[in-house]
């Protein structure tokens, strides 16, 4: 989940960042200023500026007609819903501290820059003297010591180092206490008085961690929040609500299409190559899903009874990659228990159960007591959607 | 009720909750619950079972069966 900016901020205040003065506006008739204001629009998308959501005004007349500009924009698929108008910083200088999760290391990494704004990016790759990484322990969290390393590393000494770091410390506090798995302060600022201060703030909380932050789970639940081009269909919503059933594995994700043949498919790499491999043989898919992480008897019977009773879905197929920690046998019922409370005949209703891997023995036992048709680690991927194309074309 | 799994207790061998109760305690999908002073079986989510046999292994009195119904 990516918070907005202001969300964002309203976290880094918590934790004795500061920030410009500011107020969120849905409309611009309560605006009224006194001095130059900038004005953002809240849509969860990186490189705002550039397309045009972020402006500046310094009377109320312009800032309620940018305001109105604003609203009415498309930015990146996203029409904003709300305007942060913030008090404009003078800026004497810039930086750039980003904390995101090395999966590799198995550890989150720090990555620092003495110069900040938009394209850090290409600024490491031009100056890599500038930008500095280092990594630190979930356990321990990031030290004073080790923040100040890490900040120093780039030439930076004095007032500023202690400044900048103490701030570096408390996001690295942010990042594991929310369950981030990115956290970033892009530009944090040194203003004109010589106080550091966070100008925009980037914060995405793990999915999964959602349980463990309530107050989160309400804003991601608020429709009025963003407004996409593309909303959730009735179809997606009552998925994202399967998969909420419970926190055992996942079995959602899903995205709706008008084919035929309905995908039960595993997820990360496996179901977008499960995915491509049905379109490549000629088959319609009716959905992209993804399951995995052992979900439940239950979330898999009854996203399977919703894809099954679309009237479009004339049969599934259920495809992975070799399972390691997914169940088969309890996916088998799951498919099969969800097929039977739609009122269909799985033998009729699969086209091809490719799910191999551990429990196979027995998932295979419960397929051929109800006439799946089904396949092992033998079969790949690819030849398990063209067998499945095929059957679903009889 | 289970499509795939039927669990049993048979009560002439159970002591109930007081006597034992390890079946609740240790079912790591909540098949089982207290139902005042003997454990009983939640039919609904019999097919979440994972056939780890812990509940078997703790009822002292061998009162407990899972059967898999389709391999019956």
């Amino acid at each position: 989940m990516r918070l907005l900016e202001f969300e964002s901020k309203a976290i880094l205040k918590k934790y004795q960042i500061s920030t410009p003065r500011g107020r969120v506006f849905t409309s611009p008739q309560e605006l009224s200023i006194d001095s130059p204001v900038v004005l953002k629009a809240q849509i969860p998308i990186g490189g705002r500026g550039k397309k045009g959501g972020v402006l500046e005004a310094s009377t109320t007349e312009d800032a309620r007609t940018k305001m109105e500009q604003l609203f009415s924009r498309n930015l990146g698929g996203y029409r904003p819903k709300k305007i942060l108008v913030e008090e404009r910083v003078d800026v004497a200088q810039e930086f750039f501290m980003g904390i995101v999760y090395d999966a590799l290391a198995k550890a989150p990494v720090v990555i620092f820059s003495r110069d900040g704004g938009v394209d850090i990016e290409e600024l490491v790759l031009r100056k890599p003297e500038k930008v500095s990484r280092g990594r630190f322990s979930v356990r321990s969290g990031l030290h004073q010591y080790r923040a100040r390393e890490i900040v120093s590393d780039t030439g930076i000494s004095g007032k500023q180092l202690l400044g900048i770091s103490a701030i570096l410390s408390r996001l690295a506090n942010i990042f594991l206490d929310f369950d981030a798995t990115l956290a970033e302060i892009n530009p944090l600022v040194l203003t004109g008085d010589g106080q550091f201060m966070a100008l925009d703030c980037h914060l995405e909380i793990d999915d999964d961690a959602l349980v463990r932050h309530k107050d989160l789970m309400e804003i991601e639940k608020d429709m009025d929040r963003v407004e996409s081009e593309r909303s959730m269909t009735e179809f997606e919503r009552k998925a994202a609500e399967i998969d909420a059933l419970d926190h055992r594995g996942v079995a959602g994700r899903v995205i709706e299409f008008n084919g035929s043949l309905g995908l039960i498919i595993g997820g990360g790499g496996a179901s977008l190559t499960a995915f491509d491999a049905v379109k490549a043989h000629g088959g319609k898919p009716a959905n992209y899903c993804e399951i995995g992480g052992n979900p439940s008897v239950l979330k898999v019977k009854e996203l399977t009874k919703l894809i099954v009773s679309r009237p479009n879905v004339k049969k599934i197929a259920v495809i992975m990659n070799v399972v390691s920690n997914t169940r088969v046998d309890l996916m088998a019922r799951g498919v099969v228990k969800g097929i039977l409370e739609a009122g269909k005949v799985p033998a009729e209703t699969v086209a091809i159960f490719r799910v191999p891997g551990a429990w196979e023995e027995e998932g295979f036992k419960i397929l051929s007591k109800y006439g799946v048709p089904y396949c092992d680690r033998s079969v790949s991927i690819d030849e398990a959607a063209r067998m499945a194309v095929e059957n679903s074309s009889i | 009720m289970g499509e795939f799994i039927k669990v049993e207790i048979n009560f002439s061998r159970c002591t109930g909750i007081k006597g034992c109760g390890g079946c609740v305690r240790v079912c790591p999908v909540n098949i089982f619950v207290e139902n005042g002073s003997n454990p009983a079986v939640i039919l609904e989510n019999e097919d979440e079972c994972t056939l780890c046999n812990l509940c078997v292994g703790a009822c002292v009195h061998d009162a407990i069966t899972i059967r898999r119904l389709y391999e019956e």
